[in-house]
């Protein structure tokens, strides 16, 4: 579906990052693969290190530190916040929302609003979307648009599949009421019939956790999970991005009356550099302008990967400079979706190390 | 065919792959291989290829037999 929003622009971005870094290399002697082959996947990819999270700590403790290291550095009033939107597959409950977790820690005013989006790869842009919606209502100006995930909880470390690319992280996206003319077109696609491409079994009310869903088994790929952790069809998921992401840039860039050159930077979900080389080349965009970097040294960190691949790629230009940028998300869902916006004058484009209190 | 199984001597890192021995013989063989294969189908051959189909096919007569039954079916 096209989208045409009027309402708002990004005018601040932090994203936060667990301090244990792990390295491939240390990863690879949990996996059931010659050393040879993991170095190989290693080199394909572009796999090297990742962030994760401590054991105890959860997206409202990333996110707020986030969202108070901003209060601190004289960034954000938390008092000036008319709307949090949490964007989260792995909430701190089931009950009650992340977003009202937060709001109670950060002390928001009544008249804040809270809203959890359950989306991940394409969680950032659904987010913005909405995000850009809520704007439209005229005692909402300022909106903090949180992606945070832990899912490495949900990983098993003896999946060479998904393990070695999964990363933690939050981000802190202000979205802001702009002036009247500034148009942001959108797409956003489903489809559910291929929605187990990308899934836990286990740990919701279908199929609850129990000592049976915890216990590893090998899928007949030398991959060891439980129905507890994440499956990823990584073939599946490869023939989604490359035959229904590109058309769907191509329809958005024409939409909003833009062409490729016009884009300073596509900045794209991460989930591999191995997949994003080969989007480039479908697209016909130079490697330079569409990011890769991300899931190699932060890992893929699910929906906050875009606002990631936006601080650690443009960082305080962003702040002086003005960009065009095409950001699309694509994969659970499964979901695809992309945002045509200007970025410029962001008060702030950060990384920061989480610490615990 | 010879152009096929040049590629897949590549990505499965030997010397040379012959065209009836099983695919999952080879010591290499693994979901990086799969992927490799889907993407070497896509850019050389223009075809989708399934990861089941492809472990399905099982030799590379059966593989190179997959995709030329794709691209027939165009």
């Amino acid at each position: 579906m096209n989208l045409v929003f009027e309402a708002g622009r990004i005018t601040g971005n932090l994203v936060v990052l667990p301090e244990t870094e792990q390295r491939f290399e240390d990863d690879m002697v949990n996996f059931d693969f010659p050393r040879e082959r993991s170095l190989k996947l290693k080199e394909v990819m572009g796999y090297d290190r990742h962030r994760i999270a401590g054991e105890r700590t959860c997206v409202s403790d990333l996110a707020g530190f986030g969202l108070r290291t901003l209060a601190e550095r004289g960034l954000l009033d938390v008092a000036s916040l008319d709307a949090l939107i949490v964007v989260t597959q792995t909430p701190d409950y089931w009950i009650p929302p992340t977003s009202c977790v937060l709001h109670g820690a950060l002390g928001l005013r009544e008249d804040a609003l809270c809203l959890d989006i359950t989306q991940g790869c394409a969680g950032f842009i659904v987010g913005l979307m909405e995000a850009l919606q809520w704007l439209r209502q005229p005692h909402i100006r300022k909106v903090a648009l949180v992606t945070a995930d832990v899912l490495s909880r949900r990983i098993s470390p003896k999946d060479r599949n998904s393990y070695p690319l999964t990363g933690d992280a939050a981000a802190i996206t202000l979205v802001e009421r702009a002036e009247p003319g500034v148009q942001v077109h959108g797409c956003l696609k489903f489809d559910g019939k291929r929605s187990a491409a990308l899934q836990i079994p286990a740990g919701g009310c279908r199929l609850p956790s129990s000592p049976e869903t915890a216990l590893l088994q090998d899928c007949g790929d030398h991959n060891l999970r439980a129905l507890d952790h994440l499956r990823m069809d990584g073939t599946a998921v490869f023939n989604f991005v490359m035959n229904d992401v590109p058309p769907m840039i191509e329809a958005l860039l024409a939409a909003a009356g833009r062409t490729r050159d016009d884009i300073d930077y596509f900045l794209f979900h991460q989930p591999n550099r191995f997949m994003l080389r080969k989007l480039a080349e479908r697209l016909q965009v130079p490697y330079e302008r569409v990011p890769d970097w991300v899931t190699g040294t932060w890992g893929n960190s699910n929906s906050v990967t875009i606002p990631a691949a936006l601080a650690g790629t443009l960082g305080a230009g962003a702040q002086t400079n003005r960009y065009t940028v095409c950001f699309a998300g694509f994969g659970v869902g499964l979901t695809w979706g992309g945002l045509v916006m200007p970025l410029e004058r962001l008060a702030f484009n950060d990384v920061v190390d989480y610490r615990e209190p | 065919m010879e152009v096929l199984l040049e590629r897949l001597a590549t990505i499965l890192d030997e010397p040379a792959v012959a065209p009836d021995d099983a695919l999952q013989g080879y010591a290499n063989w693994d979901s990086l291989a799969v992927l490799s294969i889907v993407a070497m189908a896509q850019e050389d051959y223009g075809v989708v290829l399934q990861a089941p189909d492809i472990q399905g096919a099982g030799t590379a007569r059966g593989l190179f037999a997959l995709i030329e039954g794709h691209r027939a079916g165009r």
